[in-house]
């Protein structure tokens, strides 16, 4: 291989402005492949962050939810059915929970009840989410301790209660006040607010108020159950998995996953990968082009040098391999070069384009995998390139260049 | 039955499809081990013809060429190729020599082919051969920098390059001066002589040609005559 490595370099090397034209032809090609690549992956990375990065992956809910008849009135005009408003829980969730906390891909295991309520200041009523937690289960999947506004304690004990930012605003609270709260079925407690919390998201800062997952338990009436368990797995798009695996060991719940419970964002984003793969592939076919057209110039250039080279003895296939290594060579150059330009440009967008906060729109992560994949193809469209100059030059019959001067 | 080192049978060459030029009628000879034939003839006998065809650059449209008991015609492109390389040497009417490359470079040529990376001793031979030839000077400069005549010479160091057992060559001096020839002409001799290599020659220079083993006149793709000189 050292002969037909030294024929290509020193070919490539005599035709610089012609190598280094297409050279950079290959450049920007991986460059803007690469970009886009980066762009796209960054651009769902967010929005999937943004949609289950502390969210639930997967809930264990009880297995039937509807409410049950309590009393039915007739009279000649109608008819009344009072139906309970109380859940129906799930029960013997501490073995539960303790099961799926054993699951590999499982990273956060939160019990959790939910019921829903006001609060109440003065003249102005809240309609609230009450979530009684385990703290640190619960902050595993929300980071709440990190997003607490003006308090370093998260203590859930007792009557402490933690509330939303924009619900704390609304009614004019800060942390040391106390708190009125009614559920639906009519109970009412005092609580003390321990803490004010910005999870970044509107409809949790304005409804959740937090307490502990036992003061929950009394003051929701739950005494033996739960709402639901929320985990968190490592591989979010294994959620379906995960969810029909618990789903099998425990027919008598009901389970979800985000993923069946966010089909339309998932095929938006699918269309989205799949039309940035085929504009990825048309550039790589450009590029590939780009290539072969360059190459069958060079073995036009070249045909003189390459009878000579057969009438002292390189076969055929030696002589196709000297080209098969330029379009090596022009590939992979261009990729390496161009795959940099690609983390430039990707790096400059994030550093440049930012939203009216002045903070990036979204980040992008240089993933190598995808770095290597992208250099593979490239230098293999360099090859796959030459594969028809580099026929047609082993098809070159030597005497027809020897003949003439 | 042994036969010589060349033996050729019945050769002939037709160039073009609808209007063919027979350009070699049935030409048979024998060469020998060691012999130093020149190959003379008008402009257009075929004399650059009968040489690609006796290199395997080109294909007889009928006959035989035999050389070392090994049918040409037989030999695939991998083989054909191998053969070239080892058994010969070949110096182009046209030097043809590769620009990208130096003078030195041209001449290990035939050697990287085969060998791959130059050893140190390959790199020595190939400066000696250049030297041999009068080009000390000029060894690492690019072919495009080298008069016509340089650029004859590295062509002959580079045929030599494999010590090859036949040299063929089509007017290898034919750019040079008279000195000149006549020094690369006794170098050929001693090469001849002392590693019994078989040059033929295709010249114009009659002097030449009269100091050689054996002096083949071509005629209109013909042998008009085949003459062994007497020492
Ligand atoms: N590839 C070819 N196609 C058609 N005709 C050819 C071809 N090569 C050579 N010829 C013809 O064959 C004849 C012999 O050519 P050749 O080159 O063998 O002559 P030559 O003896 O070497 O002449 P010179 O002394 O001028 O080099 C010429 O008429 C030439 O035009
Ligand atoms: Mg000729």
């Amino acid at each position: 291989m050292w002969f037909e490595f030294k024929m290509a370099w020193r070919f490539l090397m005599s035709g610089k402005t012609q190598t280094l034209l297409i050279l950079l032809g290959i450049i920007v090609g991986v460059t803007v492949q690469v970009f886009l690549g980066f762009l796209i992956q960054g651009l769902q990375q967010d929005l999937i962050n943004q949609t289950v990065g502390t969210a639930p992956h997967v809930f264990i809910l009880p297995e039937a939810n509807a409410p049950r008849m309590l009393t039915e009135e007739e009279s000649s005009y109608s008819r009344t059915i009072t139906f309970s408003g109380k859940q129906t829980g799930l029960s013997r969730w501490r073995k539960l929970s303790s099961d799926v906390e054993e699951i590999d891909d499982v990273t956060a295991v939160s019990p959790t009840i939910v019921g829903s309520g006001f609060a109440f200041r003065g003249q102005k009523s809240l309609s609230t989410v009450m979530r009684g937690i385990n703290f640190e289960q619960a902050d595993n999947i929300y980071n709440i301790k990190e997003n607490l506004l003006n308090t370093q304690t998260a203590d859930l004990g007792g009557n402490n209660i933690l509330i939303g930012s924009s619900l704390a605003q609304e009614l004019e609270l800060s942390p040391g006040d106390s708190l009125k709260l009614r559920t639906a079925d009519g109970v009412t407690d005092s609580f003390f607010i321990a803490g004010i919390f910005d999870l970044g998201n509107k409809e949790l800062n304005s409804s959740w108020v937090l307490m502990g997952l036992n003061r929950a338990a009394t003051f929701l009436d739950m005494p033996n159950k739960i709402s639901n368990i929320e985990l968190q797995i490592s591989d979010v798009f294994k959620s379906n998995q995960i969810a029909s695996q618990i789903r099998r060991n425990n027919p008598r719940v009901k389970v979800e996953s985000w993923q069946e419970n966010n089909q339309q964002l998932l095929t938006a984003l699918e269309s989205q990968s799949s039309s940035s793969l085929v504009i990825q592939v048309f550039v790589m076919i450009a590029v590939t082009l780009g290539i072969s057209s360059v190459l069958a110039v060079s073995v036009v250039q070249k045909s003189r040098q390459i009878g000579i080279l057969k009438a002292m003895g390189t076969n055929r296939r030696r002589v196709g391999i000297i080209f098969l290594i330029q379009g090596a060579i022009l590939g992979l150059t261009g990729a390496l070069i161009g795959s940099m330009g690609g983390i430039g440009l990707s790096k400059l967008f994030v550093n440049v384009v930012r939203d009216e906060t002045g903070s990036p729109l979204f980040p992008i992560t240089i993933n190598l995998n995808f770095i290597l994949i992208s250099i593979a193809v490239a230098t293999l469209a360099g090859m796959i390139a030459a594969l028809i100059p580099a026929r047609n030059s082993a098809k070159l019959n030597p005497v027809e260049v020897i003949r003439n001067g | 039955m042994a036969k010589s080192l060349i033996e050729i049978n019945n050769l002939v060459k037709v160039y073009g499809q609808e209007v063919k030029n027979k350009v070699l009628h049935s030409i048979s000879l024998e060469i020998e081990k060691g012999e130093f034939v020149a190959i003379v003839g008008p402009s257009g006998s075929g004399k650059s013809t009968f040489l690609n065809l006796l290199g395997a650059l080109d294909q007889a449209t009928e006959g035989e060429i035999w050389i070392n008991n090994q049918l040409i015609s037989d030999l695939d492109d991998l083989e054909l190729a191998k053969f070239r390389n080892q058994n010969l040497g070949f110096v182009f009417q046209f030097h043809h020599l590769l620009p990208e490359f130096t003078a030195k470079e041209n001449v290990m040529i035939p050697d990287w082919i085969e060998y791959g990376a130059p050893t140190v001793d390959k790199k020595e031979r190939a400066q000696k051969l250049l030297e041999l030839v009068g080009l000390s000077d000029v060894t690492d400069k690019l072919i495009t920098k080298l008069s016509g005549g340089q650029k004859q010479r590295v062509a002959l160091a580079r045929a030599l390059m494999n010590k090859s057992p036949i040299l063929l060559a089509d007017e290898p001096t034919g750019n040079l001066d008279t000195a000149t020839t006549e020094k690369i002409y006794n170098l050929l001799r001693d090469i001849n002589q002392q590693l019994g290599t078989t040059f033929i020659i295709v010249t114009h220079n009659q002097d030449i040609a009269a100091k050689t083993d054996r002096i083949i006149r071509l005629v209109d793709g013909q042998i008009e005559s085949d003459k062994v000189i007497e020492k």
